[in-house]
């Protein structure tokens, strides 16, 4: 690798930047200002003010793939069952959108995917409902439960989740170094097909800088985190307190297997990356659409096997 | 003075506590043969036994004992062969005078366990059945069980499918296949599970059978051998059938030729076995008696002229080592049948896959054969065809069908960006379970990577001189295999094969190099579904050419 690795992680997250897809942005923005407002009118006093909430709120979204997430919370007396809640603010919003978008019903949100614009820009927002535990304890503490819709996913799972945004939001807070090390988690699980949740990334990685010295340059950062999960996910007490639920523990969304998988996965990684630094491109790609063509003049982002001679192969060719 | 090998094994047999040499070992023909007499406390009577020891003891021969121990009252017990010899495997020993005294005391084990506590064993043995010819020639007869109940005195026919001929031993043998079972008027009641391959050969025989439920047997281990003894099992309606098939027979001038009879019993576990029996028409064992008046057909006395006959399920063909059922049973889809892809499909086949197709639109060339898994006696054909044939022989139980090649070289390609053959071709590719995208097309590679598959997909090649194998699983082939052939291995592409007039030069690598990775490619992904682990993508590494080793590294 012609460059340092911390330098190509720069890179990484420097080319995976939202500031580089304003335009698309704003589009967003104004979807999700349009949705807001709809609920807005729609439940008026039934709600408190909606809040914008997931990875872009947090400030560690990547602008290869995202969505933007509204929070809204519901007063107590608004509906009598959190499913009650759910359901009618679906089909209210597959009533409004549903002759321009997907909209479904997601684990705890409904999804709103808009058909491609004219220029190919699919939008897509979802939509958190929440309702407060009693009336007008939202305005103390922020805390809501969320219903958990359970067709989409494990049969026994419990019908409702207690969270708060808020606290999620301030968790990450001031916490630059960690959010780079998410946002490269994310390109991670993105270009790899990786399940993972982001949350539960968000979590670790959080934790990994509490509980042990990290520091050194943005590799020697990446490193030390995956070293972390790599020791520790395993662990029998090893738990991740959902900040908005100190009795969530995000840890134990993942099976034992998927902990071991998990673990194995960093290993792998970090093993991978010492064979050859140039596996590092691998797991952590720059995004090609935003690179600066002018620093990649040292041969990075090159293809070796382009110019090679007529009858003879080209060094990347494949045989089999 | 050298004490003569008669000596030593006399001296050390009058050693043993419960040996008593009766006569004395003397030189017959090449065995040197004695009697000798077990006694010992907790067998009430001594046993005696004649010994025979060949010149080759203490050495095994034909991976048998040397030394045989024989009493011909002894048939009855378990382990007996029928020349009343004491069937013993025992422990490895170069020197007589050890040997001597593991097999003697093998003896003592066999009569406290089988002759003095009659223990049975839990693992089934089929019955011993002599291995008779018929006109100078041996017969066999392969079987499937299959899903049909037979109730004792059922009879019918046999159809038989020809496998082939050839020599077994020092005598030609005529190999055939169990096709179905038909019942007196026709009706197919069961049918063996072989592949179809097997199932359209057009060269048909046939036979007649008779279930009989229990074992045609004496000793409940030693068949059957005179016809008498199946007098009272075989009624009359089954011998008047036997006599309207002869007459049958030989009003179609077959008479002198050989019709197999097939005598099915239960075994363990819910089988049944078949043992065959030759029958010549013209000869059958029975005749016409006049009893009250009236003709009736019984058995006649003779010697019954058995042949080989075997259980080739599909758990018995794969009973020692196959690939993980999350693979045998899945469809599968081989794309590009090159070394790589016919090395996969060979090796697919002999671990019990039972549905593979294939897709590749090259022709196979003489300087094919050395690394890929076809025969220079084949001659130019197209890859898929000769591939298919080889698989089809190689096991009785997989489908093996060819692929529209054109589908994968140029419609998908050419309508990639059409939404609706884009959603026929993931269509397609999700009928099958698992693809091996063998063909080292990134262009395919590329199309296959950006649909949206339900299905595996796994994607394998290698370096020049096979120096390292890339395996990478759906959804993270392009960009991985991208990368590893681009960025990270550094292959010596100046140096390939290029032959005499040849614009494309190919890789270099014999059959042992890319075998080697790919049957270790292959025994780690029938792990991965064997433990159901991540699918993770792996490289494997040789290392350099002077410190050759293998590393499987995971990504």
């Amino acid at each position: 690798m012609n460059i340092t690795k911390s330098e190509h992680l720069e890179n990484v997250l420097q080319t995976h930047r939202m500031t580089h897809i304003e335009d698309l942005l704003k589009k967003y923005r104004e979807k999700r200002q349009d949705i807001k407002e709809a609920i807005e009118a729609e439940y008026s006093s039934d709600i408190y003010n909606p809040l914008n909430s997931g990875s872009y709120a947090k400030h560690t979204a990547i602008n290869s793939k995202f969505d933007l997430d509204v929070m809204i919370p519901f007063k107590r007396d608004a509906f009598m069952t959190l499913e009650e809640m759910f359901n009618d603010i679906f089909d209210f919003l597959q009533e409004k959108y549903g002759s321009v978008a997907e909209v479904i019903k997601q684990k705890v949100s409904i999804g709103i995917e808009f058909y491609a614009d004219d220029n190919g820009d699919i939008i897509s927002i979802d939509i958190v409902p929440g309702r407060e535990l009693n009336t007008g304890q939202y305005e103390d503490d922020h805390k809501l439960n969320l219903y958990v819709n359970s067709n989409y996913g494990e049969l026994e799972a419990q019908s409702y989740i207690q969270t708060n945004i808020h606290a999620q939001i301030d968790h990450i807070k001031s916490k630059d170094n960690e959010r780079k090390i998410i946002r490269l988690f994310k390109v991670w699980k993105t270009t790899n097909n990786e399940n993972y949740k982001s949350f539960l990334l968000e979590l670790i990685t959080i934790k990994a800088f509490d509980k042990e010295n990290i520091k050194g340059n943005l590799w020697e950062k990446l490193k030390a985190v995956m070293e972390y999960i790599r020791d520790h996910i395993t662990k029998d007490n090893f738990t991740l307190k959902d900040p908005g639920n100190g009795g969530n523990d995000i840890a134990d969304t993942l099976e034992d297997y998927e902990k071991r998988n998990l673990s194995n996965k960093m290993k792998n990684m970090l093993e991978r990356i010492e064979d050859n630094e140039d596996n590092l491109k691998h797991y952590f790609p720059t995004n090609p659409d935003f690179e600066d063509e002018d620093k990649n003049g040292n041969g990075y982002g090159k293809k070796s096997g382009a110019a090679s001679l007529f009858s003879r192969p080209p060094k990347n060719e494949r045989f089999g | 003075m050298r004490v003569s090998r008669k000596n030593i094994i006399t001296k050390c047999i009058e050693g043993l506590s419960f040996v008593n040499l009766v006569s004395s070992f003397e030189q017959v023909d090449i065995f040197l043969k004695g009697k000798i007499e077990i006694a010992f406390d907790g067998l009430d009577t001594p046993l005696l036994f004649t010994v025979e020891i060949l010149p080759q003891y203490p050495f095994k021969s034909y991976n048998e004992e040397t030394i045989k121990f024989i009493n011909q009252d002894l048939l009855a017990y378990k382990h007996v062969m029928g020349n009343g010899t004491i069937c013993i495997h025992t422990s490895h020993s170069i020197h007589l005078k050890e040997k001597l005294n593991i097999d003697f005391n093998s003896l003592k084990n066999w009569i406290v366990k089988y002759y003095i506590n009659k223990e049975e064993d839990n693992h089934y043995e089929h019955l011993i059945v002599p291995q008779h010819c018929f006109k100078n020639n041996k017969y066999t007869f392969t079987f499937t069980n299959v899903d049909y109940e037979f109730k004792k005195h059922d009879y019918g026919f046999v159809n038989l499918k020809f496998l082939n001929n050839g020599v077994l031993g020092d005598m030609s043998v005529t190999n055939f296949l169990t096709d179905s079972f038909v019942n007196s008027s026709g009706k197919e009641l069961a049918s063996c599970k072989w592949s179809l391959f097997y199932k359209s050969n057009p060269q048909k025989y046939h036979g007649i059978y008779i279930f009989v439920e229990s074992p045609p047997a004496f000793h409940d281990r030693f068949v059957l051998l005179n016809w008498e003894n199946f007098v009272d099992v075989f009624k009359l309606d089954f011998l008047k059938f036997l006599h309207h098939c002869e007459k049958d027979y030989i009003n179609k001038k077959l008479k002198g030729q050989v019709i197999p009879l097939y005598i099915g019993y239960n075994i363990p576990n819910s089988e049944i076995h078949w043992q065959v029996a030759l029958l010549e028409v013209g000869k059958f064992p029975i005749e016409g008696v006049k009893e009250h008046k009236k003709w009736i057909t019984e058995l006649t006395h003779g010697q019954i002229t058995w042949a080989i006959s075997h259980n080739v399920s599909y758990s018995y063909f794969f009973g020692r080592g196959a690939f993980s059922e999350n693979i045998t049973k899945k469809k599968i889809l081989i794309i590009g049948i090159g070394a790589i892809g016919s090395i996969v499909a060979r090796t697919l086949v002999k671990s019990g896959s039972l549905k593979i197709d294939l897709c590749d639109y090259d022709i196979k060339e003489p300087e094919n054969v050395c690394r890929a898994e076809f025969q220079f006696a084949n001659g130019l054909t197209d890859k898929v065809d000769e591939l298919k044939s080889l698989l089809s022989l190689t096991s009785p139980f997989v489908e093996v069908r060819s692929v529209n090649q054109i589908y994968f070289e140029s419609i998908s390609k050419a309508l990639f960006n059409d939404p609706n053959a884009r959603k026929e071709l993931e269509e397609f590719i999700n009928s099958y379970d698992t693809i091996f995208d063998c063909t080292t097309d990134n262009d395919l590679m590329h199309v296959i990577n950006q649909l949206k598959l339900s299905c595996d997909v796994i994607n394998l090649s290698i370096t020049n001189k096979a120096q390292e194998l890339v395996c990478a699983f759906y959804p993270n082939i392009y960009g991985f295999v991208t990368h590893q052939f681009e960025k990270v291995l550094k292959q010596d592409t100046e140096d390939m094969y290029n032959p005499t007039g040849c614009w494309s030069p190919t890789f270099k690598a014999s059959y042992n190099d890319i075998n080697l990775l790919v049957q270790y490619a292959l025994k780690h992904i029938n792990l991965l579904y064997q433990k159901d682990l991540p699918k993770n993508n792996f490289v494997i590494e040789t290392g350099s050419e002077i410190a050759f080793k293998l590393k499987l590294k995971e990504f």
